[in-house]
């Protein structure tokens, strides 16, 4: 069911657990990457450049550039191989925001 | 035979426009959309202060549904399920921002900003003036929109007092829904020089296994190639209504969508997803294939085709029937089943 159908999953449905304590972002698991130069045009915020890697499969590999990464997602649907996992920005320094905290329900409809 | 295009008093090199979100709130970004050869942008919307916690977003942002990623881009099919919030910048940045834009760009740029006081609006919409931007969008529709704010008050208040206190073009962007071309009426009357139909349709999803909305358990905006349907409607009521230009938007992936909206009456159309899902070429593609069709159409430009499918529009009454006779008719045949 759910994603066993598909052969590719891509972005998970939910945020990962972290995500309640620090910001997501992307990372690239090297070894599943195939340097297919699909991600970097599709990221909006030049977060994904790739380099050189002259002992990987295909001597390159995408690689995400922490500070540009907005933790969007789309990546993780770019991916053929899905190569993108989240891991926690440690470095951010504020908790999240929460739109309840700073306006009363303006989230509601 | 050429692309160019007049809207709201500028001369435009496409008709595509790159639609207000994350593929312009970067300058470099203008920079990329110049090069494809869109014919303007409309920059990121930017809250007033009072929506302070719309310039941070959710992570993660977008999830595509129903996204083949062996067809990718040229699927006909997918959504674009998506959280997508407001200008991440101060308004300050922002204005820096349109005046930066500005500088450096040759093609049109579009300011747009979100309130719900009226001085906010007119506050913001004197800035975006001041910064050099050649019009300014109301996006009075987000799907991510709080919900404290309705049509009737905030919106239409604010187009009153944003027309009095700028000289630039006043673009009302509307929602799709039942309410459109009475909204598109009230834009015109109040002196919107356009409208943009329509913003993306609020949507929902849910995750079986979990049991839970996906994402973050809230609506999401949502939009894909399919949104054109309901789009390319609201377009033609509201051409065959109002004398005001229309900016169409909505599920655009080829040229071939951008003509059904000129051949429906849109003036310009703006795109997003398909720069999301197939790049930044994806402008310089669309302009080839209209100009491919005008090539093939013997015509010189698509000011010559706007809005002529809506002249073999028919009215309901006037639909061509026939009988649903034998099987649905009086011969349908229960009798001789024995079914009395």
């Amino acid at each position: 069911m759910g994603n066993e159908q598909t052969k590719y999953p891509g972005l998970p449905p939910l945020p990962p657990p972290f995500v309640k304590e620090f910001p997501p972002i992307a990372v690239v698991v090297e070894e599943k990457c195939i340097a297919c130069d699909r991600c970097p045009p599709l990221c909006f915020f030049d977060a994904i450049i790739m380099e050189n890697r002259p002992e990987h499969k295909y001597k390159r590999t995408a690689v995400v550039v922490p500070e540009n990464c907005t933790g969007c997602g789309l990546c993780f649907e770019a991916c053929p191989v899905d190569a993108f996992l989240w891991t926690p920005d440690k470095t951010a320094g504020s908790g999240p925001l929460r739109a309840a905290q700073e306006t009363d329900k303006d989230m509601d409809v | 035979m050429s692309l160019t295009t007049r809207f709201l008093g500028l001369t435009l090199q496409s008709p595509v426009f790159v639609a207000s979100g994350p593929a312009s709130h970067d300058v470099n970004q203008i920079r990329l959309a110049e090069e494809q050869k869109a014919g303007a942008v409309v920059l990121k919307t930017a809250c007033s202060d009072k929506y302070e916690h719309m310039r941070s977003w959710p992570r993660p942002r977008y999830k595509l549904l129903d996204w083949d990623k062996q067809i990718a881009g040229r699927s006909k099919s997918f959504s674009l399920y998506s959280y997508e919030q407001g200008y991440s910048g101060t308004l300050e940045d922002y204005w820096e921002f349109i005046r930066v834009c500005k500088k450096h760009a040759t093609i049109p740029i579009i300011g747009s900003i979100f309130a719900d006081d009226a001085r906010d609006w007119q506050e913001m919409a004197k800035q975006v003036e001041q910064c050099g931007a050649d019009a300014v969008e109301l996006d009075i529709s987000s799907p991510h929109r709080p919900g404290s704010v309705a049509f009737e008050t905030t919106f239409v208040a604010a187009i009153k007092i944003v027309v009095k206190s700028v000289k630039i073009p006043v673009l009302v962007k509307l929602g799709p829904g039942h309410e459109v071309v009475q909204q598109c009426l009230v834009a015109e009357e109040f002196g919107a020089s356009a409208v943009s139909l329509c913003n993306r349709m609020r949507g929902f999803d849910v995750d079986i296994e979990s049991q839970r909305p996906i994402l973050h358990g809230y609506y999401a905006g949502i939009g894909g190639p399919w949104a054109k349907h309901y789009t390319l409607r609201h377009v033609a009521e509201a051409a065959q209504e109002i004398k005001i230009p229309i900016s169409g938007t909505g599920g655009v992936m080829s040229g071939e969508d951008v003509i059904k909206y000129v051949l429906l009456g849109a003036s310009t159309v703006q795109i997003l997803s398909v720069i999301m899902v197939n790049g930044w070429d994806s402008i310089s593609r669309i302009n080839a294939e209209i100009e491919e069709y005008l090539t093939r159409k013997g015509l010189n430009s698509l000011e010559q085709i706007r809005g002529k499918a809506l002249e073999a529009m028919t009215s309901p009454e006037d639909i061509i029937r026939w009988s649903g006779e034998p099987k649905a008719g009086a011969r349908n045949d229960w009798k001789k089943r024995g079914m009395e």
